[in-house]
C-alpha cells in the first residue's frame, strides 16, 4: 500500500526511531512500574510506525491492536493486582553493581551487530526495490504457503488461554 | 530513502536495551518488558528484510504475524505465572524466587 507522505521518509524514520528507543529505555528505567508500562506502549506505537514505513500497514494495525490494546492493558492490570498488596514497587537494590555489567554485555552485543551491519552496508540495499507489498497478498500466502503453522498457532493460542486461566485460578 | 542498514541498527539497539533489562532487572514484570522489546527487535528485522527483497515478498510479514500472536500468548501466560509467584512468594523479585534451591 503506497502511503503519500508530506514529509520525507528519512525525517519520519528518525523521529519514530527516537521515540521508540527512548520509550524502550524509559520502560525499563522508569521509577514507577505503571509509567514503565505506558512507555512500553508508546515504544510499541513507534514500532507500528516503522511497520507503516516498511509497507506493512496490516502489521502496524496488528501491533497496535495486540500489543498496545491487549498486552499493555494486561500488564497494567497485573501491576494493579500485584501492587495493591505490596504497596510499593519491588525495591531494586543491588542493581548498581550489576547495572554496569549488564550495560557492558548489552552494549557490546548491540555495537557488534550494528558494526557488522554497517560493514555489510555497501552490499545491502540502500533504497527499497520498486514494487509494492499489498495487504491482499498476505491472505493467500498465509493460507496456501503456511497453513500448518497457522493451525498450530490456533491450537497453541487456545492452550495458552486455558493454561493462563488454570494458573491464575484461586484454589480454595 | 531509508537504507536497510538503518533498520538493522535500530533493531540492534532495541536488542541491546532488551538484553540489558533481562540481565539487570529484578522485577519479574520488568523482565517481561525486556522480553517483549527483544521480540519487537526481531520483528522489525523480519519486516525490513522482506521489504528490501527484490522483488518484495510478503513471507516475512507472515512470520511477524505469527511472532506477534506467539508473544501475545507468552505475555498472557507470563503474567499468570507472575500472579502465581506473587501469591506463593508475596514478592515478584526474581532473586527471591529460590524455593526450589536445595
Amino acid at each position: 500500500m503506497e502511503i503519500a507522505l508530506a514529509v520525507p521518509p528519512d525525517a519520519v524514520f528518525i523521529v519514530l526511531t527516537t521515540i521508540t528507543l527512548l520509550a524502550a529505555i524509559l520502560a525499563l528505567q522508569a521509577k514507577e512500574l505503571i509509567y514503565g508500562a505506558i512507555a512500553l506502549g508508546i515504544s510499541f506505537i513507534g514500532i507500528a510506525g516503522l511497520f507503516i514505513l516498511l509497507d506493512a500497514p496490516y502489521l502496524a494495525m496488528l501491533q497496535i491492536a495486540i500489543y498496545v490494546g491487549a498486552v499493555v492493558v494486561l500488564i497494567l492490570f497485573t501491576i494493579m493486582l500485584v501492587r495493591r498488596e505490596v504497596g510499593e514497587e519491588v525495591v531494586e537494590r543491588g542493581e548498581r553493581g550489576e547495572g554496569a555489567a549488564g550495560l557492558w554485555i548489552a552494549g557490546l552485543l548491540a555495537v557488534s551487530i550494528a558494526g557488522l551491519a554497517a560493514l555489510a552496508g555497501p552490499n545491502l540495499a540502500s533504497t527499497p526495490p520498486a514494487g509494492v507489498l499489498s495487504v491482499s497478498e498476505l491472505g493467500p500466502v498465509l493460507v496456501t504457503d503456511y497453513p500448518v503453522p497457522l493451525v498450530i498457532l490456533a491450537l497453541l493460542l487456545s492452550a495458552a488461554l486455558l493454561g493462563a486461566l488454570m494458573l491464575a485460578k484461586v484454589e480454595r | 530513502m531509508v537504507a536497510l542498514v538503518s533498520y538493522i541498527i535500530v533493531s540492534a539497539a532495541l536488542l541491546g536495551i532488551g538484553i540489558y533489562g533481562l540481565s539487570v532487572k529484578r522485577n519479574a514484570i520488568r523482565i517481561l518488558f525486556a522480553v517483549e522489546i527483544i521480540v519487537n527487535a526481531a520483528n522489525i528485522n523480519f519486516a525490513a528484510f522482506t521489504r528490501y527483497l527484490n522483488p518484495p515478498n510478503v513471507s516475512g510479514q507472515v512470520i511477524v504475524f505469527y511472532s506477534i500472536a506467539a508473544s501475545a500468548m507468552e505475555a498472557a501466560v507470563g503474567l499468570a505465572l507472575i500472579l502465581v509467584a506473587f501469591r506463593v512468594n508475596s514478592s515478584i523479585d526474581v532473586r527471591k524466587m529460590d524455593k526450589l534451591k536445595g
